[in-house]
């Protein structure tokens, strides 16, 4: 009795032991599937988010009688603050009190340094009336008499006891004398500039209404010496044949090379890389409703595009496009701001000036596409080009500020207002902006997007370039469009061969010759597929480029050879058939296979002499227009197709295999032949398993990385022919992923691309299990 | 659902009453089949020794015998569904019409028309109950619809399973009962209109009351074809047969009538087994 108790007791322990683990074991196993799951949404989750814009530091600045604020500016960690006066002082305030082991203190607000900018000769106790500003931070101050001042506020760490400390500085970069930008010393009513290291180039309108140009060119380099005082340079003026009276703005590009000129609401463009002559390139004029004008202008980042305002709040892009007669600027774009857009709980609740919705001012970022629009009643729009996305709308100030600045990465706003209390004080804001992926919407992943100098929208992946101010382009249709034509060359190819190998190894091979093919064919699955891939890639490819008629070749001749051979096989006289044993016939492919091969490529040379002028690869591309990648769809539907085989073979040939005896039996008692069995009985009962087995292949032909990686040549392109490359989702992930900055928007796309692609995946997989659920429901054996 | 009519139990519980024939000196016209010095081999082990017996035409005759004693064998060797075993040799002959079917020339499928077949396990293939029935018709390359409908609902009358699926004919075969699908394998079996009907053991995996229903099929069947049973129960043997005859070890003990095997067997084995003393 006692050995008896102990035993079921030790059982039952065993029971419970054995229960408990693997149902942790089944619930672990879900469980990291839903965190997969939840991780990439996690990481793709921000760039579905829209913008948001918070308010952080006021400071209210006393200003003398009569003193007006020009211009505002920030360092690039957001620390310092500043300001222009027309009274020619900067100012500079601290945002961020100072760290408490520091040994100097100060508390957020608090002023940090002035200086007094028009302290040269030339000036004499001069007011400035309009500050130009490039798209650094250089500013040009232009003063009512006509001198000019170039001005660049600049900002240097310094470390003491390991605590870093922004410290101010404002260079002259030419010096602190007056600049001659007219050479009649005319004052200038409009000026704008841009500058890089070699040149300045200068556009204005002076009050005695001449367009000019004037262009200082280095001797050495600009910007070598901070007060500039010994930088020579030489100077050419150019005057401009403009044929109106008024001019309204004017902006040059930062690569110096166009300058817009707008009056009312025409815009010319000039190009300035001529020395001799200022050439009219286009002139713009939109299409505006009755009673709308142009009222503001500003350039995109990266100086392809023009963005144009009008008084009715709607903002146009513009940038040149290739047609059939040159390059033209058209409009791509246009952003208007619906009537119902959401107020943010930011805005001051000041309604009264809302009506008026002319653009006053348009404010662009310094490396994105995202731009500010400011209306005549201080209501702010945030919106980015590429994405057409409207992000942020809101009132920021009460009305219109007297100075904007973006902080140089793009996550701050400087305001400064009017203090409606004191009018001889000012109040400064600063706003957090969080807007850390604009360029991501589920149009431009996923539509036709019109990006800078493409002549009209595209599908386009191109995730990184050489310059900073590069539109990211971002749309996974090439991309995923590429992960289901490699992996459909690859079924194209494996689907038959493999199949074809399954119901042989299943229904007519010899027992004995089955033991030994089955394990040889499912050893190939263990094959590294990396090894496919540069099988493929370097081998394989350069051949096949090499031989080309001799793979379509191959194509015809194997299945008519192996044809060919069973026929004789099977009129072979009895005699010498039974003296032979039944197993030898398969074998006696492999020298007819090798043999057709070696005739195939051994007639491509001539093949291609006789019917291809010689090279098959240029008449493709020279008579038929056809593009040939080396890398191609028929390189990796071959190389991936071999991957695939393994698993399909296997599935497949255990489906028909397990077809039950007495269903065979029963159609060949019927008089059937083998064949029509197998056509009538066993590939209709083994369908659930071979369906199985196909969509297992498919799922790995889409999830496979090594082999699409080093053999499509990776060109994310939408375009099904054979012989053109790809880039597939998880060949992408592999590739970009070592190069994607973290948390930037690449990096969450790539995120995004691992999702679809598990999307991708999920939907085979769910798909494939329910087929096969009816199939099995339908033809399932007893 | 199946309906037993008082007949089917009438004759099956009763004797069959009739003039035995002499089957060791049958007119060529009484014979259906002819086996003459037939001998099986799996790999080296006979399975089969020397059978010589004469099946007699429109007449059901049964195998009986202990499990292993061939009597399946033999009935394969028929339509040569032995020929699908791997290292099974065959001497010896099978006159089907006095043509030899293990003669080289003779086509298999062929064979098998002439000779149905009914398995131990119903197996219906994974169509519907209409396609089942008319496999054979297909294979043969008939697809006129109109002589496969009629040869459907004669096939499923003669099986008598006509009046409990005729409303569900398109439906899948794998929803009918055990004994239906039986019924249903030897509708399809005689669609063909087959000559020889082989039956292996069409009853042991079915419950009593189908089992009734297929000896009474098998009653009314023997009109049409010459019927050939294996079975483990004498006593559907006795019921069912005009011929037994019991094997032993792969040798043909005894062969006689019916009635005079089971009533007064001339051999001590075929007693002691009839009797129950092993098997």
């Amino acid at each position: 009795m006692a050995v008896l108790i102990s035993s079921t007791r030790s059982r039952s322990i065993k029971n419970s032991l054995a229960k408990w683990l693997i149902t942790f074991g089944g619930i672990s196993v879900l469980f990291t599937l839903v965190l997969i799951f939840l991780y990439l949404l996690y990481v793709v989750k921000p760039i579905f988010e829209s913008a948001k814009i918070e308010s952080k530091v006021n400071i209210s600045l006393q200003l003398k009688a009569n003193e007006k604020i020009l211009a505002t500016g920030v360092d690039e960690l957001q620390e310092l603050v500043y300001e222009i006066t027309d009274a020619g002082n900067i100012d500079f305030y601290h945002l961020k009190a100072s760290d408490p082991q520091a040994k100097t203190q100060f508390a957020v607000g608090e002023h940090s340094f002035s200086a007094y900018l028009l302290a040269g000769d030339d000036f004499k106790q001069e007011r400035v009336v309009s500050i130009a500003n490039s798209f650094t931070a250089n500013k040009l101050l232009h003063t009512a008499s006509g001198k000019t001042l170039l001005v660049q506020p600049s900002f240097y760490a310094e470390y003491s006891n390991d605590i870093r400390k922004i410290i101010p500085q404002v260079n002259y970069p030419l010096g602190q004398g007056s600049l001659v930008i007219d050479e009649q010393q005319i004052p200038l009513s409009q000026l704008a500039f841009a500058m890089d290291d070699e040149q300045i180039v200068f556009v204005a309108f002076t009050d005695d209404k001449r367009l000019i140009k004037t262009n200082f060119i280095a001797d050495d380099e600009f910007g070598s010496s901070s007060n500039g005082d010994d930088v020579e340079y030489e100077t050419n003026y150019q005057l401009i044949d403009y044929p109106v009276d008024v001019v309204d703005e004017i902006k040059v590009t930062p690569d110096l090379s166009l300058a817009f000129v707008r009056s009312g609401s025409t815009v010319r463009v000039y190009s300035l890389t001529d020395e001799e002559e200022v050439s009219l390139k286009a002139t713009i004029t939109p299409t505006l409703n009755d009673n709308t004008y142009l009222t503001a202008m500003a350039l995109l980042s990266g100086s392809s595009s023009v963005l144009l305002g009008d008084s009715s709040g709607r903002v146009s892009q513009w940038f040149e496009v290739a047609t059939d007669s040159g390059r033209q600027f058209k409009q791509i774009r246009a952003f208007t701001t619906g009537n119902s857009d959401t107020n943010n709980s930011n805005a001051n609740d000041d309604s009264k000036n809302k009506t008026s919705k002319a653009i006053d001012a348009i404010y662009t970022e310094q490396f994105r596409k995202s731009f500010y629009t400011m209306t005549t009643s201080g209501m702010v729009n945030v919106f980015y080009t590429t994405s057409s996305a409207h992000l942020w709308q809101g009132q920021l100030t009460s009305s219109q500020p007297a100075a904007f600045a973006i902080a140089p990465r793009a996550n701050g706003l400087i305001i400064i207002g009017n203090d409606p209390l004191d009018a001889n004080k000012r109040i400064l804001q600063t706003f957090s902006v969080h807007n850390e992926h604009p360029e991501v919407t589920w149009q431009a992943l996923w539509q036709e997007v019109w990006y800078e100098g493409y002549p009209e929208p595209d599908y386009i992946w191109q995730s990184s370039s050489g310059s900073d101010d590069f539109e990211a382009k971002f749309s996974l249709v090439p991309i995923s469009f590429g992960t289901i034509k490699a992996a459909l060359y690859a079924m194209l190819f494996a689907v038959p061969v493999a199949l074809s190998a399954a119901i042989y190894t299943a229904y007519f091979m010899t027992p004995s010759l089955r033991k030994k093919v089955k394990p040889t064919i499912e050893m190939m699955e263990a094959l590294p597929t990396v090894i496919l891939g540069f099988l493929a890639g370097l081998w394989l490819a350069p051949l096949m480029e090499e031989y080309l008629p001799a793979i379509f070749l191959l194509f015809i001749l194997l299945p008519l050879a192996t044809v060919l051979t069973a026929f004789s096989w099977h009129k072979l006289p009895n005699k010498i058939k039974d003296k032979l044993p039944e197993s030898l016939a398969p074998i006696l492919l492999i020298p007819v296979i090798m043999l057709t091969t070696y005739v195939a490529f051994a007639l491509s040379p001539q093949l291609e002499a006789i019917l291809f002028n010689g090279d098959m690869r240029q008449f493709l591309t020279n008579d038929l227009g056809i593009n040939f990648d080396q890398r191609n769809a028929l390189v990796v539907g071959i190389a991936m197709g071999f991957a695939v085989i393994p698993t399909i073979f296997t599935m497949a040939e255990d489906a028909i295999f397990s077809v039950p005896g007495h269903l065979t039996n029963g159609s060949l008692a019927l008089g059937a032949t083998q064949w029509q069995t197998l056509v009538g009985v066993v590939l209709l009962t083994a369908s659930p398993g071979i369906f199985s087995a196909v969509m297992m292949g498919l799922g790995r032909a889409v999830g496979e990385t090594m082999i699409v990686l080093m053999a499509t040549g990776n060109t994310p392109i939408l375009d099904w022919s054979i012989f053109q490359g790809m880039r597939t989702l998880a060949a992408n992930i592999a590739v970009e992923m070592p190069e994607a900055e973290v948390g930037s928007s690449h990096y969450r796309i790539l995120f995004l691309a691992a999702f679809v692609l598990f999307i991708f995946t999920f939907i085979f997989n769910t798909a494939a299990e329910f087929v096969r659920q009816r199939l099995r429901e339908k033809y399932s054996s007893m | 659902m199946i309906s037993i009519s008082p007949k089917a139990l009438a004759t099956g519980s009763e004797p069959l009453i009739k003039t035995p024939l002499d089957l060791n000196n049958l007119s060529p016209e009484q014979v259906a089949l002819d086996i003459n010095k037939l001998n099986l081999y799996y790999g080296k082990k006979q399975a089969l020794n020397n059978i010589t017996m004469s099946i007699p035409k429109g007449q059901v005759t049964a195998f009986i015998g202990p499990s292993g004693c061939g009597k399946s064998t033999l009935l394969r060797c028929i339509n040569r569904m032995n020929d699908l075993v791997d290292d099974c040799h065959i001497s010896g002959e099978i006159n089907l019409h006095g043509n030899n079917i293990y003669n080289k020339h003779v086509d298999v499928a062929e064979l098998r028309r002439k000779v149905g077949m009914v398995f131990q396990r119903p197996n219906p293939f994974p169509k519907t109950i209409y396609e089942n029935v008319v496999y054979g018709l297909r294979i043969m390359g008939e697809n006129n619809r109109r002589r496969l409908d009629e040869a459907a609902e004669q096939s499923l009358r003669s099986a008598a399973l006509w009046n409990e699926v005729k409303d569900r004919l398109h439906e899948s075969a794998l929803g009918l009962s055990g004994g239906q699908q039986q019924r249903l394998v030897i509708a399809r079996a005689i669609a063909i209109q087959p000559e020889v009907l082989l039956l292996d053991e069409p009853t042991s995996a079915l419950d009593p009351i189908s089992t009734l229903v297929i000896e009474e099929l098998i009653n009314d069947l023997k009109k049409q074809f010459t019927v050939v049973i294996v079975t483990h129960n004498m006593q559907q043997a006795a019921r069912v047969s005009d011929q037994t005859a019991f094997m032993y070890m792969g040798d043909l003990i005894e062969y006689s009538d019916t009635n005079t095997l089971f009533t007064t067997p001339l051999k001590k084995k075929t007693e002691d087994y009839i009797t129950g003393r092993y098997g």
